[in-house]
């Protein structure tokens, strides 16, 4: 194993080029520009046999990369925020088109106000758009998981974001283990499946009448919750080629004795390790759960992981205005008639408002105190 | 087309008789988008994989499992053809695939208006592809609204007095992109239009053709008036027919310079216009030929 200093935006773009894409289009986006750039770079230098699309416009560049899909290419794309706002319209498409398109998304927060900074709110707002959605804890999975969203993808015939937040991952740099070629290729192959076939002509996305629409949704989110499983079958057999195990859809970080649960997801799960640990050493028994696939959601494997917990802690980098955090709501949704648990949701570290693990511990301290409180969700850090 | 070297004029023998759009379409009587779609599959050929907008032609063109193309047909979201064409060259591209037409075939919305942005990117990138605009001159899809193809004085549902501003050109927008081809066509003109669709495959690299496609709902016209109507427009110098191939403008047809009102009055669109209203775009038609009056 070779260890290099990555950043989350390298990571990905290492991710794509590995992956061997044939097609790559994007529109420059702070702060997921520097992980185009890089692959611009990889293609200019011969090192990736990739044809780039310069769109003019974000819409467009995941269009781009529908079309090619279609035609029968493996595609990817980069964006954020207002870039994937901007896109929601041609992603819903995509997943209507079952195409398995992948994006990387470097979280952040949404105008207005207008802001460049961290948050996943962006993500959140695609979360009925049809979607795989993957989040990532430290820059090594950005790349595993890359490698891993394609294998799902392409199984599943859904397209898939993967999620890593602006800044905190995009411009910090972490060891990355870059695996080697040749073993990229045998754990991801490409069968190539070409709706748009020249020796095959079909008709795509033909005025659909009621009598076949709600059919067509239906297989859409069956696909979607076979994923669960697939996800967690390719992040197995991701384990036993590379030696990373990233869990599949979910995670128990010393949850078998836990009385105390931190639900999370994306780089505050890397802070949530560093609190229980120190919260163990304090004799408190309490544990993290890591929600690596928010789409599909892993409902029934999050109440087998809570069931023996006294209290549970949602930290949300999102907010759902006038309902709450976005996974509080999950939460609160999977445990609902099965287990009667307090849930405790905070609303934290938006716009890029430093949320630090101390204030995570004390996060925690707090939803003990407060679990008979009745309130649906808490600001911290006003 | 050429034979033996030599530039031989096509004749209507030339074309195949298959036809590989029309068959079971849902388009109105007289149609003109579903001519033109016709007309132009006869140059370009099975080795053809059309993309298109929310548009009526994308409606007319299948139900559920049923298509009325006998190629590979994508019915995409209103503002994307030009782009999902660019991702569909750029993948054939990658697997070696070069002897396909890739089209992206809109409406005047699709064109000009809503999808106007996917199609100045596609322009200017000069991706490989053929865009075509059939244009209507209104929103006929959702029951005939005013847009920017929309001539002025033209009534609309929206508009009921008539448009108040004119018509968008989008062939001089379309040359200033600095593209190989761009061209006007008709129904009207099959022969001409199908050189069109020759040369505008032939080049490597973005095409843009306009043709005007009327619609007898819109245009308020009998149902059996689609082509006669278009050939008014033609031979009055309303429509001109010609081509740009690299920025060099060539007139392709010599209008018999039949009087506008001719054309015009012959709409139930136009029934509103005022003497002056008509000698306005006389004079406007004139002006651009270069001639002084009107026979």
């Amino acid at each position: 194993m070779s260890l290099t200093l990555l950043t989350g935006s390298e990571a990905a773009a290492y991710g794509a080029m590995l992956a061997r894409i044939e097609v790559l289009a994007y529109y420059p986006i702070t702060p997921a520009f520097p992980a185009m750039e890089r692959m611009n770079k990889f293609i200019e230098d011969g090192e990736m046999n990739t044809r780039f699309i310069r769109a003019e416009g974000d819409h467009s560049a995941l269009a781009a990369a529908l079309g090619a899909s279609l035609a029968g290419s493996r595609t990817f794309t980069v964006t954020n925020s207002q870039g994937l706002l901007y896109m929601t319209e041609v992603a819903y498409h995509t997943a209507g088109l079952r195409q398995p398109v992948v994006m990387a998304v470097a979280n952040r927060a949404l105008s207005a106000p207008h802001s460049r900074f961290p948050e996943q709110g962006d993500a959140i707002s695609q979360d009925a758009s049809g979607w795989i959605q993957l989040f990532c804890e430290n820059n090594q999975e950005v790349l595993d998981t890359i490698l891993q969203a394609f294998k799902v993808g392409e199984t599943c015939r859904l397209p898939v974001m993967v999620n890593y937040e602006g800044y905190i991952q995009s411009h910090t740099q972490e060891e990355v283990d870059v695996p080697q070629l040749a073993k990229v290729d045998a754990f991801l192959p490409f069968t190539r499946v070409s709706a748009l076939d020249i020796n095959n002509p079909q008709g795509i996305n033909t005025v659909t009448s009621p009598d076949l629409y709600m059919d067509y949704k239906y297989h859409q989110n069956d696909a979607m919750s076979q994923a669960l499983e697939v996800i967690n079958n390719v992040a197995a057999e991701f384990s036993r080629d590379f030696g990373r195990d990233w869990s599949g859809v979910i995670e128990g970080y010393r949850m078998d004795d836990a009385d105390h649960a931190l639900v999370t997801m994306g780089s505050t799960v890397s802070d949530g390790r560093i609190v229980i640990d120190a919260l163990r050493a304090e004799g408190k028994k309490a544990g993290l759960v890591k929600i690596r696939s928010f789409r599909p959601f892993p409902a029934a494997a999050m109440r087998a992981m809570l069931k023996k917990v006294q209290y549970v802690t949602v930290i949300d980098k999102n907010i759902v205005f006038g309902s709450g955090g976005a996974l509080g709501n999950e939460t609160k949704a999977a445990l609902y008639g099965h287990l009667s648990i307090p849930v405790k949701n905070y609303i934290c570290g938006l716009g890029g408002r430093d949320f630090r693990p101390d204030e995570l511990k004390q996060v925690m301290a707090l939803s003990e105190e407060r679990a008979k409180q009745t309130t649906e969700y808490e600001w911290f850090g006003l | 087309m050429r034979k033996g070297g030599e530039l031989v004029k096509m004749t209507l023998k030339d074309l195949p008789q298959q036809d590989l759009f029309g068959p079971g379409n849902a388009g109105c009587r007289g149609c003109g988008a579903a001519i033109a779609g016709r007309q132009a599959m006869k140059v370009l050929g099975a080795r053809t994989i059309i993309t298109m907008p929310a548009s009526c032609m994308a409606t007319l063109s299948g139900l559920n499992q049923k298509t009325a193309w006998s190629i590979p047909f994508y019915h995409t979201l209103f503002e994307i053809a030009p782009a999902v064409s660019s991702g569909i060259r750029a993948s054939l591209e990658a697997q070696g695939i070069k002897d396909v037409n890739v089209v992206s075939w809109a409406g005047d919305a699709g064109t000009a208006d809503i999808g106007f942005q996917s199609l100045s990117g596609a322009a200017e990138r000069n991706d490989n592809i053929i865009h075509v605009c059939y244009d209507n001159e209104m929103y006929m899809n959702t029951g005939g609204q005013s847009g920017s193809q929309t001539p002025i004085y033209a009534m609309t549902s929206n508009q009921q007095k008539g448009k108040r501003t004119g018509k968008k050109d989008m062939l001089k927008i379309m040359v200033a992109h600095d593209v190989g081809y761009v061209a006007s066509a008709t129904i009207s003109h099959p022969l001409d239009l199908a050189e069109k669709f020759k040369k505008a495959a032939a080049h490597d690299g973005f095409s843009y053709i306009h043709i005007m496609a009327p619609c007898y709902r819109g245009w308020n016209i009998p149902t059996d008036q689609s082509v006669a109507t278009a050939r008014k427009a033609v031979e009055s110098g309303f429509w001109e027919l010609y081509e740009v191939v690299d920025g060099k403008k060539t007139r392709t047809h010599e209008p018999s310079f039949i009087p506008v009102s001719e054309y015009l009055m012959s709409q139930g669109r136009f029934k509103n216009l005022s003497t002056e209203q008509v000698k306005e775009i006389q004079d406007a038609v004139n002006s651009h030929f270069g001639r002084k009056e009107a026979k």
